[in-house]
């Protein structure tokens, strides 16, 4: 089974080096992870070390951060053809609609942490445009009490949506040191309290894998290859 | 367990407990039946109800710092014993602290060399706003990063 932590946040984001992350998350049983910083630089802080590290893929992503909807498609559309993998900074009703609607996003990160969740017309454009939806275990992790109430009542009505429209799921820790990591099998423990089956999370946490082989791929438009 | 500084066990049970009850509430926990057998600041030993694993798995993934230091708790596995559980997972040698203070400056990130294991290094940064963002005290490195694939003076190629 391939495990992929597909949304983490490395120096100057967060507080490790690609590499660290890297051996952390081998450590823990992952095949893979995808550094998604906000401010993706060209080449990345520490992308040496990373290639060194061995015995573990690491995929430098980016991960959108926009003030409104144009920047959103803006920023994708630029994106597009430097990096493996773009997930967007959700949160906001209306960036998480303007993510789900362009169908250059990979992902769409933390749609909850404004409390907002992404709501019906984004699931169905989700559907459309195949944008993953991430469930970013950090909050429950780090929060207690109230807010944490209030974060997992987002959640479960995003994960209703995501069952109702059958999108596709991913799940992280959106870990910006070693210490936030957990292995699979904690975060698949951590999951299944807020209703995620086993299969499903499983399937969840090997999914970047298939979207980063989609995404290597040479697309010349929409449906058509170069070989 | 892996941390930024030392761990008492007194906090760490003080932590487990409280997110234990804020995750499943005194009923939960009631059922878990988690207790703390032995803590030597690194490696512990922790029981609980046998057909509750997962749960406890999950409320101790939801631990991020022990009086007041970030850590995190990591299960190395489970046994049906403890005495199984002993000899299986928890190892006699500990950690070291890095006596020798080594400086590191890679442009982006620079500071001191906190602790060293393996390939993994410690760092505490000389700008601290570095690390504000995820709320930790170090930063984390590897040999990789500081690119050492010459041979240093040590005989080791860790670049320090």
């Amino acid at each position: 089974m391939t495990y992929f932590e597909c949304n983490l946040h490395t120096l100057p984001d967060g507080s490790d080096s690609p590499s660290r992350m890297a051996l952390a998350a081998r450590k823990l049983g992952y095949s893979g992870i995808i550094i998604t910083n906000h401010n993706a630089t060209v080449p990345p802080f520490g992308s040496d070390g990373a290639r060194l590290a061995g015995g573990i893929e690491v995929v430098f992503g980016a991960e959108i951060v926009a003030a409104d909807q144009r920047a959103v498609h803006s920023r994708a559309a630029s994106l597009r053809n430097k990096v493996a993998f773009i997930a967007v900074h959700g949160g906001d009703e209306k960036i998480n609609r303007a993510a789900c609607e362009d169908p250059n996003v990979d992902m769409l990160a933390h749609p909850q942490g404004g409390r907002a969740g992404i709501g019906v017309a984004a699931a169905r454009a989700a559907r459309d445009n195949q944008v993953a939806i991430c469930l970013d275990l950090g909050p429950m992790i780090r929060l207690r009490g109230g807010g944490r109430v209030r974060w997992m009542e987002a959640v479960k009505r995003d994960l209703d949506l995501v069952r109702k429209f059958d999108l596709h799921l991913m799940i992280s820790t959106g870990a910006a040191s070693h210490l936030d990591l957990r292995s699979p099998r904690e975060a698949m423990a951590l999951a299944s309290l807020l209703g995620v089956e086993r299969d499903r999370a499983l399937d969840a946490l090997a999914l970047p894998r298939s979207i980063l082989d989609l995404n290597r791929r040479m697309w010349a438009s929409v449906g058509v290859e170069v070989l | 367990m892996e941390a930024e500084g030392r761990i008492r066990a007194v906090d760490l049970t003080r932590e487990v407990r409280s997110a234990q009850t804020s995750l499943f509430g005194d009923l939960g926990a009631a059922k878990n039946r988690l207790r703390i057998i032995s803590f030597d600041g690194r490696f512990g030993l922790l029981r609980c109800s046998h057909d509750r694993t997962e749960e406890c798995r999950a409320l101790l993934a939801t631990v991020h710092s022990v009086g007041g230091t970030r850590a995190a708790i990591r299960v190395r596995g489970i046994s049906g014993t403890i005495k199984a559980a002993t000899e299986k997972y928890i190892p006699q040698s500990t950690l070291q602290p890095d006596e020798n203070e080594r400086r590191v400056d890679l442009g982006l990130v620079s500071g001191s060399v906190v602790r060293v294991h393996g390939r993994e290094i410690d760092l505490a940064p000389d700008d601290q706003k570095i690390t504000e963002g995820s709320g930790t005290r170090y930063v984390g490195l590897t040999s990789f990063d500081l690119c050492g694939e010459d041979i240093d003076a040590d005989g080791t190629s860790d670049g320090l």
